[in-house]
């Protein structure tokens, strides 16, 4: 679905933020990428939609080649959330704002009061759809930027950190949302800081200092402490527990296996 | 006393003047010196609003909030009765994005601003700002960079860098770890702490992560649709039944030693407060 091949990119010259990367993602895959603070995640997610012009390298989504003439074609079908809905508000209402992607998109507009209506429901946010995005809590924001996107029906979806700013209980909602839509065929990409949410996709891409250090089965991924250390990642909770029973020279079959199952969080 | 909202009421008012009830009828007695609270609820309950007032930056529509002693209603402030700069160089607030709180060209000005502001000279605010930007986790190099080109989570440290500098009497978080990388998030927790434990200064935070709240809040606080419905010990909190009603969850390792106990009969000999502690128990019954 997503091919990445070479890609390079530099903010200023001379400062290479991206080295040479190399990726691909499959249609109805659910991928997350993982590291540190500045690795490179937000920056290759803006240079898959065109937001960014890569120094070296391409993108190639659904058999377009990423260019100025396909970018168009492409945001059709690629929606992204990003890091700060703040960036992402465009309407004066909560439901002008929804309304601006899929008039992008020339939907009816039977059709796109039906999504509004739907998506905001989907959010929590029906009440507020005559609200101004900018007046709103930092939760309520992520949950409008979300909506805006998933109304829009995407073939792909980018989460950059979309949920970090939600309850528990409103995370878990959203979560459970992109693993129905992923059911459905819909490919996801997450980028987020964590674990709990990155053991749910197929699979673990870890940057580190803008480049690939792992690439793998998420559950692999995951139990790679080494790797994970390095980019400023950790072992989820029960999984930093084994290492330490095993280190401790403490063996109890039952235990491990539990220990293992509910990081694995089925 | 530290800071005490009375009777407490504040609505946002709307473009066209209709109001949204943020804040309703809070009485809140915070120490000042000595509590790390945890202030906690489900999205849009009032926090960032509660949080606002503490610094005046937010004055209550009725009812007041005594900060270090200045009285500030409405009606003091509409007669600029109240001097803002003490407050807020006492009570030093880390925003939710950081895109509000920096404005200024260099990271170093950001960092510095603050510091001066409150009569620090040139040479120690930036000998200040030299320090702190290595206690957030970033190096010297950031200082010359402009805030605006950096990533969530580099604005992010910068931010809390601006408000640690200004050596605030009274530190109030909102969401400092949220885009934070893991190891990010437990070093920079572990600075707030130390902070409290070495100086006694209190500490006021705002999360979701509940495991935080479980790991070094001495007292939770918890909104709901503008009221304060629980303020009290984080581990009783966590022993209700009914958490799930506010949009919380349990801490990881609660949960982990509930599944243990349940699916595997392990009798541990108390409920575990730290990871070190679970290790320690399940050792011992183990070996
Ligand atoms: N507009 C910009 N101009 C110059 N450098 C930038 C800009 N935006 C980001 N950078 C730098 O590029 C690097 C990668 O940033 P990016 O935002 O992609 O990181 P990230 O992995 O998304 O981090 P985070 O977890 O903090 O969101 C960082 O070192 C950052 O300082
Ligand atoms: N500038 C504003 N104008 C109008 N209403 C606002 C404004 N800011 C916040 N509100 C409303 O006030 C209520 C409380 O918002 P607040 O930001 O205090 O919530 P919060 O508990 O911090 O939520 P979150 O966890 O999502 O950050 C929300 O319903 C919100 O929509
Ligand atoms: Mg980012
Ligand atoms: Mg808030």
């Amino acid at each position: 679905m997503i091919e990445i091949r070479n890609l390079s990119f530099e903010y200023q010259t001379g400062k290479p933020v991206l080295h040479d990367i190399n990726l691909s993602i499959e249609k109805g895959e659910w991928l997350t990428i993982l590291g540190h603070n500045g690795s490179g995640k937000s920056t290759l997610s803006k240079l898959i939609v065109g937001l960014l012009k890569p120094k070296t390298g391409s993108v190639v989504v659904d058999g377009l080649t990423l260019s100025h003439e396909t970018v168009h074609a492409i945001r059709r079908k690629v929606g992204i959330v990003f890091q700060n809905p703040d960036n992402q508000f465009v309407g004066v209402t909560v439901r002008d704002d929804i309304a601006f992607g899929l008039e992008n998109l020339q939907v009816p507009r039977d059709d796109m009061i039906e999504r509004i209506e739907r998506f905001a429901q989907k959010v929590g946010m029906t009440e507020f759809l005559n609200k101004e995005p900018h007046a709103l809590s930092g939760g309520q924001k992520q949950r409008v930027a979300i909506a805006g996107i998933l109304a829009m029906d995407t073939d792909v979806i980018i989460f950059d950190e979309a949920t970090a700013m939600l309850d528990p209980k409103g995370r878990r909602m959203i979560v459970d949302y992109m693993r129905q839509l992923n059911r459905e065929g819909v490919t996801i990409l997450t980028i987020t800081h964590d674990m709990k949410e990155a053991v749910l996709s197929d699979r673990i891409v870890i940057l580190k200092e803008g480049k690939i250090l792992l690439d793998g089965e998420a559950s692999a991924v995951l139990n790679n402490r080494a790797m994970l250390e390095q980019s400023n990642l950790e072992l989820l909770l029960p999984l930093r527990i084994r290492h330490a029973l095993t280190e401790r020279g403490v063996r109890h079959p039952g235990l491990e296996a539990l220990l293992w199952a509910s990081s694995l969080n089925k | 006393m530290g800071i005490k909202f009375e009777q407490v009421n504040f609505a946002y008012q709307g473009p066209d003047g209709q109001k949204y009830l943020a804040l309703a009828n809070i009485n809140l007695p915070i120490h000042e010196t000595g509590e790390f609270i945890a202030l906690i609820g489900e999205t849009g309950s009032g926090k960032t609003t509660l949080v606002q007032h503490m610094n005046a930056l937010l004055v209550p529509d009725t009812g007041s909030v005594t900060i270090l002693g200045v009285k500030v209603t409405k009606e003091a402030v509409r007669k600029k009765q109240i001097k803002l700069n003490p407050i807020r160089k006492k009570v030093g607030l880390v925003f939710q994005f950081p895109e509000y709180q920096l404005f200024e060209e260099t990271v170093l000005k950001d960092i510095i601003f603050g510091p001066k502001n409150f009569g620090i000279s040139d040479a120690e605010a930036t000998a200040r700002a030299h320090d702190i930007i290595k206690v957030v986790g970033l190096d010297e190099s950031y200082l010359s960079r402009s805030p605006f080109n950096l990533s969530g989570g580099e604005k992010k440290r910068v931010s809390i860098a601006g408000i640690l500098a200004m050596e605030p009497d009274i530190l109030i978080l909102d969401e400092p770890t949220s885009g934070l990388d893991p190891m990010g998030r437990d070093e920079l927790l572990t600075v707030f702490n130390r902070i409290h434990t070495t100086l006694n200064k209190t500490i006021i935070l705002i999360t979701h992560d509940m495991n935080t709240v479980y790991r070094y809040a001495k007292r939770a606080l918890v909104m709901r649709s503008g009221y304060l419905v629980y303020d009290g010990d984080p581990r009783a909190l966590f022993s209700r039944n009914n958490i799930d009603n506010w949009n919380l969850e349990t801490p990881d390792i609660l949960s982990l030693q509930q599944a243990i106990t349940a699916e595997l009969g392990l009798k541990l000999p108390h409920i575990a407060h730290t990871e070190e502690d679970l290790l320690a128990m399940l050792e011992a019954v183990l070996s």
